[in-house]
């Protein structure tokens, strides 16, 4: 079976899926409390009059409180959408390869969790070109966009092996929602040590995107971390495989 | 053998201690309609799902089409269609939409095969409910669609009036006669309803506790439940010559020394009474009988019976 196929499948499964809807809606929520946020002033002036504050805000504030714990619901319900439907005992005598079908799976999230910050990324550009379209450089913009990008896939990794265990062990997305929120969260403290907070998955993603000023150092020990959920999560989905 | 699209052999399925199928049997003749009869429980799925290689068999082992399904599954699955317990769908896509999925993932070269399967179990094709909206009939019928989306020459459908109204019962009923007698199908149907095997099936397995009680066809199992006079008397043999030459009796069977069964429920019992008493045979008792298949069954599980 192609791999084309496969995701052809998953991607035809989110179809009118209200997972989709709830991961836009977060988005769009985070937009407007940074932007509200960004009323509050600093010695007279609003923060959000300043250039490049709300790019930068409504990115880290987002990979902070609310789109890990959205990639990990989105990863777990695409993850275990055929034990909620029941279609697994249709799928394997088709037959459809587990490993494979939930390697599918994985892409799309990581796909789906592009998405999700490309369309940060555009509306905070969209909100920063009407509040200061003349400071709005192309390389500014290119800068953002390799930030947002990088640090989606960073998360996507961070919070991968969330997804797998859950799958794992068969808990409701809800639980994994629960947990990556937790574990998001307790990167407010971790990220105020240098060393831990490049190890530390989540705080991790900002140095590879560059969003934190990093050593070399950092950086590798940074990417290791990431590897390393990388790998965690391979290794839980190929245990997924053995045991089914 | 040959003619013979399933055959298990000394099948048992354990959880932990409790046995649930316990080394059955079973043979399902190519083309031919097989009736799995047994209560809620009795361990039919599990039989199917170890047919399908959904469960993994404690021991014994299936042949499909003459070959394991294990290292043989690429060849055998696009052979088989199946609606195994309640069919699971994405309830959020439409019907069409879902079978579109696993015609894809089938890699079914048809491009009408949606559409023609939707046709065949009479379910709408681009419809705009959702699966999830679904009523028990209609998630059924999908089931069906999706078990002959891909031309299957094997049908192995779980309890599939499950849920169906009596006008959908007799749908399905003819659905899956016409699967079989048109096209050529092997069907393999489980059910606990005795009228639904007997209507349907070629060859009927009869399932207790696990055990295959008895597999036979159902001409033969008829023809063991017919009407019959049974007739007690001192000599049979002796009886059995006095009804061949007074009434031309041919249809009739021996028991025993003293019993027999007179399968020609028309002839007059008087008569018959005379003629043997002229002889000289005592008889002991003379009775019309009248076993159904569901006293049958009702006997070989132990008198639990079947609905």
């Amino acid at each position: 079976m192609k791999m084309r196929d496969l995701l052809w499948a998953e991607r035809r499964k989110l179809r009118r899926s209200n997972i989709l809807l709830i991961a836009f809606f977060a988005v769009i929520m985070v937009a407007i409390i940074v932007y509200a946020q960004g009323q509050f002033s600093y010695y007279g002036k609003r923060y959000v009059e300043v250039n490049e504050w709300y790019m930068t805000a409504a990115l880290s504030l987002g990979s902070l409180y609310v789109l890990p714990a959205i990639i990990a619901l989105t990863g777990t319900y695409i993850i275990q959408l055929e034990d909620q439907s029941d279609t697994m005992k249709s799928l394997a005598i088709v037959p459809v390869s587990l490993p494979r079908m939930i390697r599918a799976k994985w892409i799309v999230t990581a796909v789906i969790t592009l998405a999700l910050y490309l369309i940060l990324f555009l509306i905070t550009l969209t909100t920063e070109a009407i509040l200061h379209f003349p400071l709005l450089t192309p390389s500014g913009i290119l800068s953002f966009v390799k930030q947002y990008i990088i640090q989606g896939l960073s998360l996507f990794l961070a919070v991968s092996p969330i997804i797998a265990l859950a799958a794992k062990m068969r808990k409701g997305y809800w639980l994994a929602f629960i947990f990556a929120e937790g574990y998001s969260f307790a990167a407010l403290f971790v990220g105020m040590q240098p060393t831990i907070s490049a190890v530390y998955p989540i705080t991790a993603a900002f140095h590879v995107s560059g969003y934190y000023k990093t050593t070399p150092t950092q950086m590798l020990l940074s990417i290791c971390s990431l590897a390393i959920c990388g790998t965690l999560t391979v290794a839980i989905f190929h245990q997924l495989k053995q045991e089914s | 053998m040959d003619n013979l699209a399933i055959e298990c052999r000394q099948l048992t399925k354990r959880y932990d201690e409790q046995s649930v199928v316990n080394q059955v049997n079973l043979n399902v003749k190519r083309e031919h309609i097989y009736g799995l009869l047994g209560r809620n429980g009795a361990g039919k799925t599990t039989i199917m799902k170890m047919i399908l290689g959904l469960t993994a068999p404690t021991s014994g082992e299936v042949l499909i089409f003459g070959m394991p399904l294990q290292r043989n599954e690429k060849r055998l699955y696009p052979r088989i269609g199946a609606l195994i317990e309640k069919p699971g769908f994405y309830p959020n896509l439409t019907g069409t939409e879902n079978l579109e999925i696993f015609a894809k993932l089938r890699g079914t070269t048809q491009s009408d095969a949606v559409r023609k399967a939707l046709d065949v179990v009479g379910l709408p094709y681009q419809d705009r409910k959702i699966f999830g909206q679904y009523s028990m009939g209609m998630k059924q019928r999908l089931g069906i669609a999706n078990a002959i989306l891909h031309d299957p020459e094997l049908l192995i459908l779980d309890e599939p009036t499950n849920g169906l109204d009596p006008i959908g019962i007799a749908e399905m009923r003819a659905f899956i006669h016409n699967m079989s007698a048109q096209f050529g199908k092997t069907i393999l149907i489980s059910s606990h309803i005795l009228s639904e095997i007997t209507l349907l099936a070629d060859d009927i397995g009869i399932l207790h506790n696990g055990i295959l009680l008895e597999e036979n066809t159902i001409a033969e199992l008829e023809k063991k439940n017919r009407k019959y006079i049974q007739l007690e008397v001192s000599d049979a043999a002796k009886a059995v010559l006095t009804l061949e030459q007074d009434f031309s009796i041919k249809d009739y069977s021996v028991q025993d020394l003293h019993l027999l069964h007179v399968y020609d429920t028309s002839l007059d019992m008087g008569k018959i009474n005379q003629a043997l008493i002229q002889q000289g045979i005592t008889i002991i008792s003379a009775q019309r009988c009248n076993d159904t298949l569901e006293d049958y069954f009702r006997k070989v599980t132990g008198g639990e019976g079947i609905a």
